[in-house]
């Protein structure tokens, strides 16, 4: 187990790696001089220069590279031109936000595709399962622009049950953390539940068709007993893996969430970098979004490896 | 596996009754019965730091006008007012001003200001670093007399000189604090940053020491709100007390009992440039063609539910020297298809549309006119280009066609018509000389009346050659609760809070 994880953190580090050349220098033959975009239409060409280089922009690339590498092993982004501040703080601050909608969203989502994915399976061809295949389809098809701006009029505006904008932080009041982030999370909910449930179903379905659940009937086991303790254990490893795909891209940030909602997360802090051509905050967004995935992703199979003992093995070795 | 259940099942138990719970709370109001002092507004760009001297962004001068001040000021109707200068004389040559400074002002950390930090911060604002030193370059001394009076000598004469004085970067910042301007700003305004919290907020508090009436409001909160959906639905709400207006949402607001809308024609002009290095567009005939061909009205529709005034020439309706130009191409497409058949254009032909990405309102305007110019034959094809892209290609290496852009903020003529100097070396410089002439001249005319003679042909000369298609004038426009009062549109691009306040 120890030398599977140790294997996989090398070859993260490689993937992280390789991640930070490409983003540098993709960032860096974008066109666009970011002192021209800073100083605006009324610079003159010197001062536009003398920025250029005062930011370091005139060093060959490989140099750059380097010296934001090694800023980097010493966990120093830079500092964000257009906030003057911390990147690293930047980020910080941001992580929260990002990560509460993410995690409420996937709770929520889970729980749903769980539910109704297991009764579409066990009563395939009902009403349920019908009801449950028609949410796969409305969830994947409706925009969440969309849906997030129903949900602003219908629930912000005319009921006024929840804030329509901003965070706030759990510290300052959980009742006011939960209410900030409810409307954002089933939003990003909705787009993730139809995904995770077809995934769900779809085990669910194969595992029923397993030849120990024969073996489990024959017995003369409790139905639901069957379908919870020995298929639904069975049929997990596929919607964990998802799940973890899924918070991991949630995590990265949700532009169009967080745009609509006001929320000040990692998604709307990548939106900023872009638009205003912060370079620096952008390259460390980018690395800290890449970690998150990685390390995510690591989890989630460490995860898979403890649910399935197959799995266990054949990484083992055995 | 059950354990994990029961923890599944109590998550949710508890989750949905907590906001449940929340839900049903009632909204507290959050004032007493007094008069509110606590303003918050929404913004939908954020400052590029608080240093004015070092940014050309406007979503900096937005915020920071406040928190330092310049030493003259401007009035909504565009007179120069004193600000940290009680007076001003210009030498008789016009060619030195003499500002006698306030003594009574003090910098946010408590420091009094003297003409000597005046000066420090003029040569920051003419130093390499700053955006802005071109405009600053005619000044080439700065003599201190005292501590209440400096002095300003220009190299050549520049009528409009004052009016340099008042934008707001040209503000005095103290030279303890310049390193850190950028995110501690410190300055002489009615306001000083209490907060800015990158992303969520940025907070000004009044400034109790200050030199003059101090500021009605104690706090100015600017929340970012980035959708203006959002914006709007939370000013329905009443949590923000003025919100920048966009012109689909205008019916929202207006004739309403519960809101105010304000609304004043932006100091700025919406133009289609065009490169007369493009052997086509280098025909006069053709740009006439063009311009015949664009209906502004529907391009102002289209591009600001009509909420902006049509222009003829490369001056808005507000400046004091603008003169109406609107005749002298009057929209009529017939006879634009006959002037592009006298060129030699009678199958029209392809040309390139620039248009930059970040402003819709540009998008908008570009992607009409393109469909009216269709109509007579010119296949206008359309490029949609990052702003970045844009001032690197289209500003900077002048590698373009066509592209709708605006050009803003200025108080004097000059300011907005140098560009078009043989010299200036602009994306849309008239390089046939033209106006360079009467550009000379009228920065050397010291008659006000005959000054603006001589812009007034200026205007008219550039509404017959095009170098760029004029098209309108957008409008500024905020939607105030109705208790909110005070508030007022500048003809430069910034807030001023100090003489805002709630009525009830």
């Amino acid at each position: 187990m120890l030398k599977y994880v140790l294997n996989r953190v090398k070859s993260s580090l490689v993937i992280l790696l390789v991640v930070s050349m490409i983003t540098f220098f993709v960032l860096m033959i974008i066109p666009g001089n970011p002192a021209q975009l800073i100083l605006g239409t009324d610079a003159t060409a010197e001062a536009i220069e003398d920025l250029r280089i005062a930011m370091g922009l005139d060093r060959p690339y490989y140099q750059q590279y380097l010296g934001w590498l090694l800023d980097l092993l010493k966990f120093d982004l830079g500092t964000s031109y257009i906030y003057g501040e911390a990147v690293t703080s930047l980020i910080i601050r941001a992580i929260p936000v990002t990560f509460s909608i993410a995690v409420f969203a996937m709770l929520i989502a889970t729980i749903t595709a769980l539910f109704f994915g297991i009764l579409s399976a066990v009563k395939k061809d009902s009403i349920i399962d019908y009801f449950s295949r028609s949410i796969m389809q409305l969830g994947t098809a409706i925009p969440s622009f969309w849906i997030g701006m129903v949900f602003i009029v219908y629930f912000g505006l005319r009921l006024k049950w929840f804030p329509i904008s901003g965070f706030v932080p759990i510290s300052s009041s959980f009742a006011g953390f939960l209410k900030s982030i409810a409307l954002p999370a089933i939003v990003l909910a909705i787009g993730e539940t139809g995904t995770l449930l077809r995934i769900v179903r779809s085990s669910m379905l194969d595992s029923l068709k397993q030849d120990y659940m024969d073996a489990a009937r024959i017995k003369g086991l409790n139905k639901w007993k069957i379908y919870m303790k020995y298929a639904l254990r069975g049929a997990l490893i596929a919607p964990v893996t998802i799940i973890g795909m899924q918070f991991a891209k949630l995590a990265g940030g949700t532009v169009v969430v967080e745009t609509i909602f006001a929320l000040p997360g990692i998604g709307r802090l990548v939106l900023t970098a872009v638009e205003r051509r912060d370079i620096v905050l952008l390259q460390g967004l980018v690395m800290f979004i890449t970690t998150t995935v990685i390390f995510i992703t690591l989890m989630v199979d460490l995860l898979i490896m403890t649910i399935n003992p197959r799995i266990k093995s054949v990484e083992r070795g055995e | 596996m059950k354990k994990f259940k029961t923890i599944l099942v109590l998550a949710v138990v508890l989750m949905i009754l907590s906001v449940t719970a929340c839900a049903n709370q009632e909204n507290t109001p959050n004032e007493t019965a007094d008069i509110k002092t606590n303003l918050v507004m929404g913004y939908t760009t954020e400052p590029e730091g608080l240093d004015p001297h070092r940014t050309a962004a406007a979503s900096t001068f937005t915020v920071t006008n406040n928190i330092y001040d310049t030493l003259v000021g401007v009035a909504p109707d565009w007179e120069l007012i004193p600000r940290l200068a009680k007076d001003w004389t210009l030498s008789e040559d016009g060619m030195e001003i003499t500002f006698d400074l306030r003594d009574d002002v003090s910098f946010h950390n408590g420091r009094k200001m003297t003409a000597k930090d005046v000066e420090y911060s003029f040569n920051r604002l003419k130093d390499a670093e700053s955006p802005r030193a071109r405009d600053y370059a005619n000044i080439i001394k700065i003599e201190v007399l005292n501590d209440n009076t400096i002095k300003f000598i220009t190299e050549t004469l520049d009528v409009e000189l004052l009016k340099n004085f008042a934008y707001p970067w040209a503000a005095v910042v103290p030279e303890e604090a310049q390193a850190d301007l950028k995110t501690k700003p410190v300055g002489t305004g009615a306001f000083t940053l209490k907060e800015w919290v990158p992303q969520q907020h940025l907070t000004l508090q009044r400034n109790e020491n200050y030199y003059s009436d101090k500021a009605k409001l104690e706090t100015v909160k600017l929340v970012l709100i980035p959708d203006a959906t959002s914006m709007m639905a939370s000013f329905q709400l009443g949590d923000l007390d003025i919100v920048p207006l966009t012109g689909d949402q205008v019916t929202m607001v207006e004739n309403k009992s519960e809101y105010k809308v304000i609304s004043e024609p932006m100091n700025a002009v919406q133009i289609m440039s065009l490169n007369t290095k493009n052997p086509i567009l280098a025909n006069e005939k053709v740009r006439q063609a063009m311009a015949m061909a664009i209906n502004k009205d529907e391009v102002i529709d289209a591009s600001m539910f009509g909420y902006g005034d049509k222009i003829g020439s490369h001056l808005p309706p507000t400046s004091p020297d603008y003169f109406d130009t609107n005749d002298v191409i009057e929209y009529n497409p017939e006879k634009a298809k006959e002037l592009l058949k006298e060129a030699g254009y009678e199958n029209g032909f392809d040309v390139r549309l620039s248009l930059p990405k970040n402003y819709q309102l540009h998008v908008d305007a570009g992607q009409v006119i393109a469909d009216q110019l269709s109509k007579i034959g010119i296949n206008a094809k359309i490029e949609i280009i990052e702003w970045g892209t844009w001032l690197s290609d289209v500003y900077g290496a002048k590698n373009f066609d066509m592209t709708v852009v605006g050009h803003t903020g200025r108080l004097d003529a000059y300011a907005f018509l140098s560009r078009y100097k043989s010299t200036s070396n602009d994306y849309i410089s008239l390089t046939t000389g033209e106006v360079d002439e009467l550009l000379e001249r009228a920065l050397q005319e010291l008659d006000g009346d005959k000054r603006k003679e001589i812009y007034k042909d200026i205007q008219v000369i550039l509404a017959e050659k095009l170098p760029a298609i004029y098209l309108q004038t957008p409008r500024t426009m905020l939607a105030l609760q109705k208790n909110v009062d005070g508030m007022q549109i500048f003809p430069l691009d910034y807030y001023d809070f100090k003489e805002v306040y709630f009525t009830e």
